[in-house]
């Protein structure tokens, strides 16, 4: 939406949407810019409008206890690994949940910690262990402070 | 009988209320966008229940000012919200608050220079703080409920690491 940067197009994404046709591209790439929008559900939306059935949503964006998620007063939300459960299929213990109809599938969540909790181990824990990740949300993160989360979806239509 | 409203009652209505939600995927008797007015008339309702739906709405102060509106002087408003250290108020696209259980303080405690944030007078009868399960087992949790000196100091200080779950208002609507 700001001429100064390299956009190809200018366009609005919380006031209208995207100009392109649905099932255009093959992959949206979505770099800090998620943490930003006015709705995160219609932009959501949005992103698997114009996505190919089979093509994917890459996203990074940071996790909230990195001192980057309050550093920028434009960021409205602060998001953890499970932010984006709504749009898995039987994503909320096993049933779908009603606020949104668009569904995807989760390829990649990958979260990156400070260097010292990577240097000791711990984001290959968070990373490879479905128990530990979920100890370390509960738990640990703000103690052991998370910093850059990655998702790929894989759009389902 | 005494009337109840559920505000954003979803899938999980409280049994006997009136409910009202904007999704019609929920149990909702009354469907509409509710969050700058509900459409009922003043002092109309004993009970309103608002579960895990202030950190969703656009405006707190407001949605609180209709509930004061439409509740009759001396009902009861019940309001359960994630604690901002529990993972789960994270967890949700559609959460727009992280709130503390001081949070609701303009409404009770009417500190003189904010006194203008909030017009609706609600009075504070009980505050509870859920934590996680392995704070409860030490104390920690009865601690934060029994004494509000210490639920300030956990807040201050302890709350980072003895993480908080949900925390529940139990307020009196003054008119």
């Amino acid at each position: 939406m700001n001429t100064s940067t390299a956009a190809d197009v200018i366009c609005h994404l919380d006031k209208g949407g995207l100009p392109f046709k649905d099932n255009t591209f093959d992959q949206i790439r979505g770099e800090h810019i998620i943490e930003h929008v006015a709705d995160i559900i219609k932009t959501m939306e949005e992103f698997h409008r114009i996505t190919k059935p089979g093509g994917t949503i890459f996203l990074a964006t940071p996790h909230y206890t990195d001192y980057s998620s309050f550093r920028d007063p434009t960021h409205r939300w602060h998001l953890n690994t499970s932010s984006f459960l709504y749009f898995y299929p039987g994503g909320m213990h096993g049933r779908d949940m009603w606020y949104t109809k668009v569904r995807m599938l989760e390829r990649r969540n990958y979260v990156s910690l400070l260097r010292l909790w990577r240097a000791l181990g711990f984001e290959y824990l968070v990373n490879h262990s479905k128990v530990f990740r979920q100890f370390w949300e509960h738990y640990l993160s703000f103690i052991i402070r998370g910093k850059l989360m990655e998702f790929t979806f894989e759009v389902i239509k | 009988m005494p009337l109840i409203l559920d505000i954003g009652c979803g899938r999980k209505k409280f049994p006997g209320s009136i409910g009202i939600d904007m999704s019609s995927a929920g149990e909702a008797d009354v469907l509409c966008d509710w969050e700058k007015t509900l459409p009922f008339r003043d002092s109309s309702f004993d009970t309103v229940r608002l579960v895990h739906i202030i950190e969703e709405v656009d405006n707190i102060f407001r949605v609180l000012g209709e509930v004061h509106r439409v509740a009759k002087p001396g009902a009861r408003v019940t309001i359960i919200t994630p604690h901002y250290t529990d993972h789960a108020s994270y967890c949700s696209p559609a959460h727009r608050w992280h709130l503390s259980s001081f949070s609701l303080w303009f409404f009770s405690d009417k500190p003189a220079e904010y006194d203008y944030y909030a017009p609706a007078n609600f009075k504070e009868r009980r505050v509870t703080v859920e934590t996680l399960r392995l704070w409860r087992t030490f104390g920690i949790q009865f601690m934060i409920n029994h004494f509000r000196w210490f639920r300030k100091f956990w807040e201050y200080y302890l709350s980072f690491i003895f993480r908080g779950k949900t925390v529940e208002w139990d307020l009196e609507v003054i008119k």
